[in-house]
C-alpha cells in the first residue's frame, strides 16, 4: 500500500501498471505458461472486449455521467451482424466493420439526446436503454442464433485468429490504437479537456462559457459506437451469437474503469487507466484459475478488487485531506 | 487603455427587484481606472445584487450602466467577460480536478495548430503568477489549494482575459492575516497596473487600510460615497447602520437563574481558540461577529457534531462528553443550524414528520408509532407557532421560507431543551416572521431555557441579548452587557479587534 501510495502521487497509471506486473508475474511464477506467447495472446483476446468498452465510456463517466446500455449494444449489434452476414454470403469483414459501429452510434444518439438536451439523469437513461435494446435483440432474433459457419471467414479465421508477433491479437491491436488516439484526444483537444472540466465542476463549466450540451452529447455517441465496434469484437472471439450475448457485463466494464482510475465522480482518469483496469482484472482472474479456484468465483473476485481500488482512493484522499487542514492550521499560527 | 482616473465604470439609479422584493432601489457607483474602491453596507443592503449585475448573472430593471462611453451589455457572464468584467466570487469557482496552467485557460486554451500547446499555457501561466508575486506550479492540480491561491489563480485567469475591471466579493472573508496581506500586495499591483478593483468588504480596518474610494450602501441604495480622505470609520460605521431600532424586539426581564451551559477553553485550531462563556437559565446569549469568525463552528462543537481539540463544555454542571450529537440531545440541548433546507428538515417529509422527528418518545404507543399522538403534536405546535400550511402531511418543500423556519423551531422546541442553541434564526425570512421568531426565542427564555442566539443581524443582537459575546477570526475579543452595547461598539471590535470605536 505504501509503494502503492508513493506512485500514485506522479502517477496513478504508474502505480497500476506496477501492480498489473506484478501481479503478471506472480501468475507466471504459479502458471508458467501464463507468461508464453500462447498464454499472453489469451489474455489480451480475452480482454479485448470489455477493455474496447472502458475506452468507449472514459469520456462519459469522466463528464460525471454514466451508460449502462453498453453490453445491450454489443449484443444487439453482435446479432445483426451475424444476421445480415448469414443473409448475405459474399460480405466480408468489412461490411462489419462499417455496421457495427452505426448501429451503436444510434444507440449513442438516443442516449445522448437524452441526457444532454433533455438533462435526464445517464443513469436512469441508459438503464432505460439497457432494457431497450436487450428487448429489442429478443424481438428481432425471435430465438435465432448463429455459429461460425453463418459468418464471413475473412472476419473469423482471417481477422479473428489473426496475431501478431506471436502474442498480440488483431482485436487488441485496434484496442492500443485506439487507446492511444483517445488518450491523445483527451488531452490536447480542447474538447477533450472541457470534458475534465464539465467532470470536475458542472456549474463553473456554465459559468466560463463551455459547450457543455453538444460535448456531453459526443460522449454519449463516442461511447455508443465503441459499443458499436466491439459487437463485432465479440463476434470474433465467440464466432457464435444469440439474443442473450454480453448479457449483464456492462458493470464489469465500469468495474474496469474504477480500479483503472477513472473516478465515477467524474473529473479525472484516462483511458490507459481504463484499459490497464481491464487487464488487471483479466489477470488476477487467471492467476487465480491457475491457483485451482474455481470458476465459480470469478464475479465475487471482481467485486472484491472493485471494492479494494475504491478503498484505496478513499484512504488516499483522507489522507490527502488530513495534511492539507494541518498546512492550514500551521499558516494560521 | 483608459489613463488613470478616467471614469471607466459609471452606474446611475440602477434598480433591481425579485418578485415583491426590492433589491437595488437606486444604486449609484462610479468607478475610475487604477483605483481600489470598497462596497460596503450591512447584509442585505444589495452589494451582492450589485455584483451580480456587473457578472452577467442579473439584469437590471431600471437605471444606467456605461463603461467608459459605452452601455454596457448585460446578460451573460461571457458577455461580462468580453467586456473586460472579470469577477472573484467569495467562493472561487475552479476545477479542482485540473492543473493551475489549464484553470487559467479553460475555454481559451493557447493552440499550436489544432493542438493545445501546453508549454506555453504553463509558461504563460508562470508569467502570471510571477506578476502577482505568487509563484505557484502551474502544473499543479488545484484540490489542496488554500482559498488564497485559488483566488490568486482567480485573478490570473481575470489577467489572461484582460479584464480592466475587477470585482472581488469579500476576498478576505476566508483568509488569515498573512494572506490579507498578501491579497492587498496582488490588489496594489493591479491598481499599478491601471485596472479597477472592486471589493466587497466587511473589515472596516482592511478597508481603510487599502481602499482610495468607499460608497456605502443601505437598503438598496447608495447612502454615500467619498475617498478614503475625506471619511472616517465612525462616519462609515453611521451611514452603514443608519436605521433606528424598532420594535422588532418586544424583550422581557426575565429571572436570570443558574447557569446551563459553561464553556471552558475550547480549542479547535482550524476554527477557534480558547472560547470560555456561559449562560444561564432565562438568559439569552447572542455570538456576534463577521461571517467565517467561528461562531458557528463553536456551535457545532458544543452539540458534537464536530470534534475539538480542547476544552470543556459542562452542561448544568456536568461535563458533556465530546464529538455526540446523541448525548447532546439526551442532556436537553437543541441546535437549530443555520441552513435550514440542508440540514434542519427533511425538504420532501410532511410538516408532522418533521416536528415530531426529534420527539419519538411522546408518539410511541406499545413500541409502535401512535399517529393520533403525531397529530396533536402537530397541532399543538401549529398554533403555538402560528405555523401556515394546509395538510399536515404537506412536504416542507412548499411551504415559505418563514413558515420552514418556524417548522425547525418547533421540531426542536418540542423536545423541551433546557439549552436551545439558534444560528442564525431569522436569515432570508421577512419582517413579520422575524418578529414572531423573535418572540418565540424571548418566550423559550422566560420560560427558563437557556438560549445561545448566532446572528450577523447587529438589531438582532442588540434587541434580544442580555449578553453579547463578539468573535473575530475564532478568538473571542469582546464582550458586553445589554446596557453597555452599541452597533459602533460591536462593529468595531468584529472587524478591528479593538474593544471600542
Amino acid at each position: 500500500m505504501n509503494l502503492l501510495n508513493k506512485l500514485k502521487l506522479s502517477s496513478r497509471e504508474a502505480s497500476l501498471g506496477i501492480i498489473l506486473l506484478i501481479s503478471i508475474g506472480v501468475t507466471g511464477l504459479i502458471n508458467p505458461r501464463f507468461l508464453t506467447g500462447d498464454g499472453t495472446r489469451d489474455l489480451l483476446t480475452s480482454t479485448s472486449v470489455v477493455a474496447l468498452l472502458a475506452i468507449g465510456i472514459t469520456p462519459v463517466v469522466v463528464m460525471r455521467h454514466i451508460d449502462l446500455s453498453i453490453a445491450s449494444t454489443v449484443g444487439l449489434t453482435a446479432w445483426l451482424i451475424a444476421d445480415m452476414c448469414a443473409k448475405n454470403p459474399d460480405f466480408t469483414w468489412v461490411q462489419c466493420f462499417v455496421v457495427g459501429p452505426i448501429i451503436g452510434t444510434l444507440v449513442g444518439v438516443v442516449n445522448g439526446v437524452l441526457v444532454a438536451w433533455l438533462r435526464l439523469p445517464a443513469l436512469v437513461v441508459t438503464l432505460g436503454t439497457l432494457y431497450i435494446v436487450r428487448g429489442l435483440a429478443y424481438v428481432i432474433s425471435n430465438s435465432v442464433d448463429y455459429n461460425a459457419q453463418e459468418m464471413p471467414p475473412s472476419l473469423i479465421e482471417g481477422l479473428g485468429q489473426k496475431v501478431y508477433f506471436g502474442l498480440l491479437p488483431f482485436t487488441f491491436l485496434l484496442v492500443i490504437i485506439s487507446m492511444i488516439v483517445i488518450a491523445y484526444f483527451m488531452k490536447y483537444a480542447k474538447s477533450g479537456r472541457d470534458a475534465y472540466a464539465i467532470g470536475s465542476n458542472p456549474p463553473a463549466a456554465d459559468l466560463v462559457g463551455l459547450k457543455v450540451t453538444s460535448r456531453t452529447f459526443l460522449a454519449f455517441v463516442f461511447s455508443g459506437a465503441m459499443a458499436g465496434l466491439a459487437g463485432v469484437f465479440y463476434l470474433m472471439r465467440f464466432a457464435q451469437v444469440d439474443s442473450t450475448a454480453f448479457y449483464g457485463q456492462e458493470l464489469a466494464v465500469v468495474a474496469a474503469c474504477v480500479i483503472g482510475g477513472v473516478s465515477i465522480f467524474g473529473g479525472t482518469g484516462t483511458v490507459v487507466g481504463a484499459v490497464i483496469g481491464a487487464l488487471l482484472v483479466q489477470t488476477i482472474q487467471g492467476g487465480l484459475a491457475a491457483l485451482g479456484v474455481d470458476a465459480f468465483w470469478k464475479s465475487a473476485i471482481n467485486g472484491l478488487l472493485l471494492i479494494i481500488a475504491i478503498y484505496a482512493d478513499r484512504v488516499l484522499a483522507v489522507r490527502n485531506e488530513k495534511q492539507l487542514l494541518r498546512q492550514r492550521i500551521k499558516e494560521r499560527i | 487603455m483608459a489613463k488613470k482616473g478616467d471614469l471607466i465604470l459609471e452606474m446611475n439609479k440602477v434598480q433591481k427587484r425579485f418578485g415583491g422584493a426590492v433589491a437595488l432601489r437606486g444604486t449609484d457607483l462610479k468607478i475610475r481606472a487604477g483605483e481600489i474602491h470598497a462596497l460596503l453596507g450591512e447584509n442585505g443592503a444589495g452589494k451582492s445584487t450589485m455584483l451580480k449585475i456587473l457578472a452577467g448573472v442579473h439584469i437590471n430593471d431600471g437605471g444606467t450602466i456605461k463603461l467608459g462611453n459605452k452601455d454596457f451589455m448585460t446578460g451573460s457572464p461571457q458577455a461580462s467577460i468580453e467586456q473586460g468584467i472579470a469577477v472573484i466570487y467569495q467562493e472561487p469557482s475552479l476545477f479542482l480536478d485540473l492543473s493551475l496552467a489549464e484553470n487559467v485557460f479553460i475555454g481559451r486554451q493557447p493552440k499550436k495548430g489544432k493542438i493545445i500547446d501546453w508549454k506555453f499555457a504553463q509558461s504563460e501561466a508562470a508569467r502570471l503568477f510571477k506578476e502577482l508575486g505568487v509563484e505557484l506550479d502551474p502544473k499543479r492540480q488545484a484540490r489542496g489549494l488554500s482559498i488564497a491561491d485559488q483566488q490568486v489563480v482567480e485573478i490570473a485567469k481575470a489577467l489572461s482575459m484582460n479584464a480592466n475591471i475587477i470585482l472581488m466579493d469579500e476576498p478576505t472573508a476566508a483568509l488569515s492575516a498573512s494572506e490579507v496581506e498578501r491579497l492587498m500586495t496582488v490588489m496594489k499591483s493591479l491598481k499599478a497596473s491601471n485596472k479597477a478593483v472592486i471589493f466587497v468588504s466587511h473589515r472596516l480596518d482592511e478597508v481603510f487600510a487599502i481602499s482610495d474610494y468607499i460608497t456605502v450602501m443601505r437598503d438598496g441604495a447608495t447612502v454615500s460615497e467619498a475617498s478614503v480622505g475625506d471619511t472616517n470609520l465612525q462616519k462609515v460605521i453611521k451611514d452603514m447602520v443608519g436605521r433606528e431600532l424598532t420594535e422588532m424586539f418586544p424583550k422581557t426581564d426575565n429571572k436570570i437563574g443558574s447557569v446551563v451551559l459553561e464553556v471552558n477553553d475550547l480549542t479547535n485550531p482550524a476554527y477557534f481558540r480558547n472560547i470560555s462563556f456561559n449562560v444561564k437559565k432565562g438568559e439569552i446569549v447572542a455570538l456576534a461577529g463577521l461571517v467565517g469568525a467561528g461562531r458557528s463552528e463553536v456551535a457545532r462543537a458544543i452539540f458534537g457534531v464536530d470534534k475539538y481539540e480542547s476544552g470543556l463544555v459542562k452542561v448544568n454542571g456536568v461535563p458533556l462528553p465530546a464529538g455526540s450529537p446523541v448525548e447532546a440531545m439526551a442532556r436537553k440541548i437543541a441546535l437549530v443550524p443555520e441552513d435550514r433546507r440542508q440540514q434542519g428538515l427533511f425538504m420532501i417529509a410532511g410538516v408532522n414528520r418533521n416536528i415530531s422527528m426529534e420527539s419519538f418518545a411522546q408518539l410511541i404507543d406499545r413500541g409502535l408509532i401512535n399517529f393520533k399522538r403525531e397529530r396533536a403534536l402537530t397541532n399543538t405546535w401549529r398554533e403555538k407557532l402560528s405555523i401556515k400550511f394546509n395538510n399536515q402531511a404537506d412536504p416542507v418543500d412548499r411551504l415559505s421560507g418563514g413558515n420552514q423556519q418556524k417548522t425547525v423551531l418547533a421540531k426542536w422546541l418540542a423536545t423541551d431543551p433546557d439549552l436551545f442553541i439558534v444560528d442564525e434564526p431569522t436569515r432570508g425570512i421577512d419582517v413579520a416572521t422575524k418578529a414572531e421568531v423573535h418572540r418565540l426565542l424571548n418566550q423559550a427564555a422566560s420560560e427558563g431555557k437557556a438560549v445561545l442566539m448566532i446572528s450577523s443581524e447587529l438589531p438582532e443582537v442588540l434587541g434580544m441579548a442580555d449578553r453579547i459575546i463578539v468573535m473575530r477570526e475564532g478568538r473571542q475579543v469582546a464582550e458586553f452587557s445589554r446596557k453597555e452595547a452599541t452597533q459602533e461598539k460591536i462593529i468595531a471590535a468584529a472587524t478591528t479587534g479593538v474593544k471600542s470605536a
